[in-house]
């Protein structure tokens, strides 16, 4: 199981690196691409494909909007391809092993997430220095890294069985997943209030609430904030541009007097 | 609008910046999402604009490194735009890093929207729907249409969106500069970026309250009243604290590590 289990998590690790974090395309780690992948390095291609397309069948409604990466469909799809190809068992029997595995990873890797949102920090210092390679390197280096997580998990998953690591996971205090996960939500605030400290005017600032009223009253969606917005800002835009035309004009009146006075 | 002629120099910087806008999810993080591949796709861009003004690129890295996420395809686009607005900011001093931030933060969630509809929902339910039926009979065939109609046309879309973005926006902000409307639009653009950062404060930060007071037999929910008073009123509250600590000069560093403390204290003593 060991050796089998090393084969899958090579195809995770491959996958992961290469969709969403070097192609941003989230189109190679669909199971349509995912599932043929893994036939291809467990050594069963046609299977993979076959399965690719059952596979994404079942998971073609379930969606992540905005901005958050969907790693159940590939997670599932490769632990699915793999129990077929290496035990024989049908693909209802894969998935139903890949769905406690996919919890036990989503839970331990969210445990990190508090963890990585804090080197942002970190990130911004080494903006600043100016350095584009070196930023490059170590922002995309890091990137390669942080999916080994999910592939020691993977590993231990599949070799040694999820038991060991729900016990892991119940043997933490509740409060720590709960802080955990309560630092996470709350952590956006501070890119928020980083962006916010930036366009922030005084004369116009009450605009932010217009926004926030849209979105948690009238429960908007952004495309048609953004017409609104647009319209208000176009109106203003309008405004402005009538008074600069006014200054203008008076600015050349009275260059003109000045002009019929020296005459 | 006259048509720009791109200088060798600009066709180098934009094609640079195309190749590196596929590092969107680079260190995805939950404090400023996809700010990094951001700051990398606009790496070329800078150098060169900036070139030795050491505290301008300063500050144009800082000002990439903030708050950014939209879908991948628009991205492009805007980075193209961020490419016109900082050269202008630069060689004329027209526009100033404030409406740069305003007009990044107008487009992102307008954009993520309009895409997500777009390419997700839409491109990649006709791709699977083609690429599932050949994939059934065991063909590869299936998997590569998918990729070509789902991940190539991405790539196609982002090349032309990082130069239509440049370009547009360079003859955009040149009209607006030369019609000395300058203000007009800075005013405007900041308008329409607080506008779209209070919907998407509503729409993403939250404080998960879950504090239950008992008083005798009844028992309050705190984070219900609260919200009965205004949605999201805990969010907003930390939001703008956070902003007046930003005033006064505190590090991010020190904020985000302030949250992570208040959130296991606060789970240890079960308001979380």
């Amino acid at each position: 199981m060991v050796s089998a289990a090393l084969q899958i998590c090579l195809a995770y690790y491959i996958i992961s690196i290469l969709d969403p974090y070097i192609m941003s395309w989230q189109c190679l780690n669909r199971p349509i691409v995912v599932a043929p992948l893994a036939g291809l390095i467990l050594g069963d291609f046609k299977t993979g494909i076959i399965m690719g397309a059952s596979l994404e069948s079942i998971f073609m409604g379930i969606s992540a909007i905005g901005g958050s990466i969907p790693a159940d469909a590939t997670t599932s799809s490769i632990i699915a391809v793999a129990y077929t190809i290496l035990t024989g068992a049908d693909i209802e029997a894969g998935l139903a092993i890949a769905l406690p595995i996919g919890t036990v990873m989503a839970s331990i890797a969210g445990m990190f997430t508090p963890i990585w949102a804090s080197l942002a920090a970190y990130w911004e210092k080494l903006a600043a220095e100016c350095n584009p390679p070196k930023f490059a390197f170590q922002t995309i280096g890091f990137s390669c890294l942080t999916p080994l997580i999910n592939v020691v998990i993977l590993f231990f998953a599949v070799s040694y069985g999820v038991e060991g690591l729900n016990a892991f996971l119940a043997s933490m205090p509740a409060w720590v997943m709960t802080g955990l996960g309560a630092a996470t939500s709350m952590m956006l605030a501070v890119g928020f209030a980083i962006l916010t400290s930036m366009i922030w005017n005084n004369e116009v600032g009450i605009f932010f609430f217009v926004g926030y009223v849209m979105v948690a009253y009238l429960g908007m969606a952004t495309l048609p904030i953004a017409i609104l917005g647009a319209a208000i800002a176009i109106t203003m835009f309008m405004g402005e541009k009538r008074s600069i035309d006014l200054k203008n004009s008076m600015a050349a009146s009275a260059a003109k007097t000045d002009e019929e006075d020296f005459f | 609008m006259e048509k720009k002629v791109l200088t060798p120099e600009e066709k180098k910087v934009l094609k640079s910046m195309f190749f590196r806008s596929h590092l969107v999810f680079t260190s995805f993080n939950m404090v400023k999402m996809e700010a990094n591949g951001f700051t990398i796709t606009m790496a070329p861009a800078i150098e060169s604009i900036y070139k030795d003004d050491m505290e301008g690129k300063r500050e144009a890295y800082l000002r990439h490194q903030n708050f950014f996420n939209t879908h991948a395809v628009p991205f492009s686009f805007i980075a193209g735009l961020a490419y016109a607005m900082e050269k202008e900011h630069k060689e004329k001093n027209s526009i100033d890093g404030q409406t740069i931030e305003s007009i990044k933060a107008a487009l992102m969630g307008p954009t993520a929207g309009m895409f997500d509809s777009l390419f997700f929902n839409c491109l990649r339910i006709i791709a699977a729907g083609i690429g599932i039926g050949l994939c059934a009979e065991g063909s590869i065939l299936g998997t590569l249409i998918f990729i070509l109609l789902y991940g190539v046309t991405q790539s196609i879309v982002k090349y032309f969106f990082v130069n239509w973005g440049y370009v547009y926006g360079t003859s955009f902000i040149d009209m607006v500069f030369s019609s000395g409307l300058m203000g007009a639009l800075t005013k405007a653009a900041s308008v329409l970026g607080l506008i779209m950062v209070g919907a998407m404060t509503a729409q993403m930060v939250s404080v998960p309250l879950n504090w239950t007071l008992n008083v005798g037999q009844t028992s309050v929910v705190i984070g219900d009243v609260l919200n009965s008073i205004f949605p999201g009123l805990l969010g907003v509250i930390l939001l703008f604290t956070l902003v007046r600590l930003i005033k006064k000069g505190a590090r991010p560093t020190q904020l985000i590590l302030g949250i992570f403390v208040f959130a296991l204290v606060g789970a240890f003593f079960r308001i979380f």
